[in-house]
């Protein structure tokens, strides 16, 4: 296959990284090179994947860069970064150079950050999502390319979003962008990662993973909108520490792959945090989604309410498997987490599985719930009783049943572009 | 029992057609017969109401007539306009202007009221998304809405919210009648829509219902209870039991139920609802 330490070292000079990350790289492929692929049989986390059809070694192992990064002018967002595949020029809107980076903000390429904020990258850095997990993990720590670091200072709140996009453009190459979040103490901000492409129909490995630190009191929304094309395969993972009385609001949006898989960790560390997660997908063709999720409570009085929504056609296919764990010193929990999955066709399939581990029975609450199905025929019943055409009914109750995720989305431009594009998908 | 119902209407003895006709309408549900071959005539200008004890068939009949899927029609038919509509979609049903205000409205979440009623009163224009002229302008909307509103004492509130979501059961009754007023039937079935209610809901409603009445519409209470007859007196009332009309004729048939309930077919006796 096309993966070498050649290849590492190669991505690491284009950027002219530093020594240590150069050599964090290497050490992660060794890690990528030992160990084998999750077996799908035995490995309790990859159980209902099938990785057969996917072939590591025709891919390339990174974009070559074309330096035609280019950002989309949004006029709510505070900044915009935009970055494609490999390409060392990142686009940054006007503001990033001035007033904000005047107030201490960084916001830029991953590769820059760490040059130029090493004492904030360096211990972080594949901290939370460990190279370690599994062999993607592994390859994505050694060949992350592009990606985006994030810090905003102790107190400091953005009133509009930052947003970064990110654009992999070659079908049959690696597209694994990486993104790096610390919210200083009382910090409040809302951010975004967009994930575009490529088309084509060669095989294309992607992730678009996530570590994102909330200090104390931090207030933290976070927003990933997945639009890989339909020959990707994705495997990310997002791990958020949620810290003393810090608030995080996360939202998910999975539109792209042909299979895409995101493990998402929330780590409830600091007492009295709380953590809003949601997940909005939809699923056409023969299109995969494979989510895992994680609420650990680890501090005291932390809570966290989780809802993932889907809608699926075609011959679609969602795995949802959410575990809830409540350490034994998380007295006065509250953990919800509910999974509801609309099926539009008689091909569709959604399974979903509930994994409650509770250490502490000192709790205020702990709920699951998982609903699979089709469109509610009373509901159907009731809208066409008032003369709107079925379809028409149809269309409007499968909206109605995403726009409860969408409505907490709370960036404009995010909720115009998934509206239009789940428009197009309900068809 | 079909000759009863002409006697009552005197009028329309001669005519074989009434505006709506059911006749000798069959339903199963589960593969049990609930209705046993009823017939009723409601022509518009009249208000028919039927009454029933628990069990009777009220909620089959008035479910069949719309449509609903759990309902296996196994024989008669129902003519309005020169149709048989129980050969149409439920919508088609809707769009030849039967109405049917739910004894149990649904809560529909992430769709709102106001999108709910527009999509609504669009399709009964015959606004499919294409031809702008025949949507409804966002001014005529809002000054349709203000008008009924006010009759069912329902502030703007309702408008942004997802359609039942979080209403007591007075509000949902009173949005059922709304839908009523704004989508203008030429047939109305409502179906139990004072049951639950407390008594200023059922004159809101009963106010607004009145209002409706007229040359061009007909209406059909289905109720278990004597009690909103008072206030929208019926031209002919029907009783329901078993499946099949026991008795039918003017208001009168409503004031006997109101004394000795239902214990002529059936054990169950109160007529006026326990709260």
């Amino acid at each position: 296959m096309g993966f070498s330490r050649a290849a590492v070292e190669e991505l690491s000079a284009l950027h002219t990284e530093p020594d240590w990350l150069r050599l964090r790289r290497l050490e992660s492929f060794e890690v990528f090179e030992r160990t084998a692929l999750p077996d799908t049989k035995t490995d309790e986390e990859w159980r209902q994947v099938d990785l057969k059809p996917l072939s590591l070694d025709a891919l390339r192992p990174f974009e070559q860069p074309d330096g035609t990064a280019s950002a989309e002018i949004i006029p709510e967002a505070a900044a915009v970064l935009g970055q494609r595949g490999t390409s060392p020029v990142a686009a940054r809107s006007e503001r990033l150079d001035g007033e904000l980076a005047r107030q201490g903000v960084f916001f830029g390429p991953l590769w820059a950050a760490a040059q130029d904020h090493r004492e904030l990258v360096e211990q972080r850095l594949f901290s939370a999502v460990r190279a370690d997990r599994d062999k993607f993990a592994a390859l994505h720590a050694a060949l992350f390319s592009g990606g985006t670091f994030l810090y905003v200072p102790d107190g400091m709140t953005l009133e509009q979003p930052l947003i970064s996009q990110y654009w992999a453009s070659a079908s049959g190459s690696t597209a694994l962008p990486h993104t790096l979040i610390v919210a200083g103490k009382g910090s409040r901000f809302q951010y975004v990662d967009e994930f575009i492409g490529p088309a084509g129909v060669e095989t294309t490995l992607v992730s678009g993973s996530a570590e994102v630190f909330l200090d104390e009191g931090a207030d933290v929304g976070y927003v990933a909108v997945q639009r890989w094309g339909t020959s990707a395969w994705q495997f990310a993972n997002q791990r958020f520490h949620v810290g003393r009385d810090a608030r995080l609001r996360m939202v998910d949006l999975a539109l792209g792959g042909r299979f895409a898989r995101l493990r998402v960790d929330v780590i409830m560390d600091g007492p009295g945090g709380q953590a809003e997660l949601k997940g909005l997908f939809f699923g056409t063709g023969e299109q995969a989604f494979d989510f895992r999720t994680l609420q650990d409570h680890i501090a005291p009085h932390t809570q966290s309410d989780l809802l993932f929504k889907g809608a699926l056609r075609d011959a679609s296919r969602s795995v949802y498997v959410g575990s809830v764990r409540v350490e034994k010193d998380a007295r006065g929990t509250s953990a919800n987490q509910a999974n509801r999955n609309l099926l539009l066709s008689e091909k569709a399939r959604a399974t979903s599985e509930p994994i409650l581990e509770i250490l502490n029975n000192d709790i205020l609450r702990c709920s699951h719930g998982a609903t699979v199905g089709p469109v509610d025929p009373e509901h159907l019943f009731y809208l066409t009783s008032r003369g709107i055409p079925g379809p028409v009914a149809q269309r409007m109750l499968v909206e109605g049943f995403l726009k409860e995720v969408l409505d907490r989305v709370p960036v404009q431009h995010v909720r115009n572009l998934v509206e239009q594009e789940l428009a197009t998908r309900i068809g | 029992m079909t000759d009863l119902t002409r006697e009552a209407t005197g009028t329309i003895a001669e005519s074989t057609m009434t505006d709506f006709e059911i006749k000798n309408l069959r339903v199963s549900v589960e593969g049990r017969e609930i209705l046993k071959g009823i017939s009723l005539g409601i022509s518009k200008g009249q208000v028919h109401a039927v009454m029933g004890p628990n069990g009777s068939g009220k909620s089959t009949l008035s479910h069949t007539l719309m449509g609903h899927p759990n309902y296996k029609v196994t024989g008669g038919e129902v003519l309005f306009k020169g149709q048989n509509i129980l050969l149409l979609p439920t919508e088609q049903r809707a769009k030849l202007g039967l109405f049917l205000a739910l004894q149990y409205p649904v809560v529909v979440p992430g769709i709102t009221m106001s999108n709910f009623l527009r999509t609504a009163l669009n399709a009964k224009r015959g606004y499919d998304g294409k031809d702008k002229s025949k949507a409804i302008s966002p001014k005529e909307f809002r000054a349709l809405l203000k008008d009924e509103m006010a009759v069912l004492r329902m502030d703007d509130s309702f408008l942004p919210r997802y359609v039942n979501e979080g209403f007591s059961g007075g509000e949902k009754k009173r949005a059922e009648i709304l839908q009523m007023a704004i989508l203008k039937p030429e047939i109305a079935i409502l179906d139990e829509t004072d049951s639950g209610l407390d008594i200023d809901s059922i004159k809101f409603v009963s106010e607004a219902v009145n209002r409706m009445r007229g040359p061009g519409l007909g209406v059909l209470i289905i109720t278990h209870y004597t009690r909103v007859l008072k206030f929208i007196t019926p031209d002919f009332v029907h009783v329901l039991v078993n499946g099949e009309f026991v008795l039918s004729g003017g208001p009168e048939v409503a004031d006997r139920l109101e004394a000795k309930g239902y214990s002529e077919w059936v054990k169950e006796s109160p007529t006026k609802e326990v709260k």
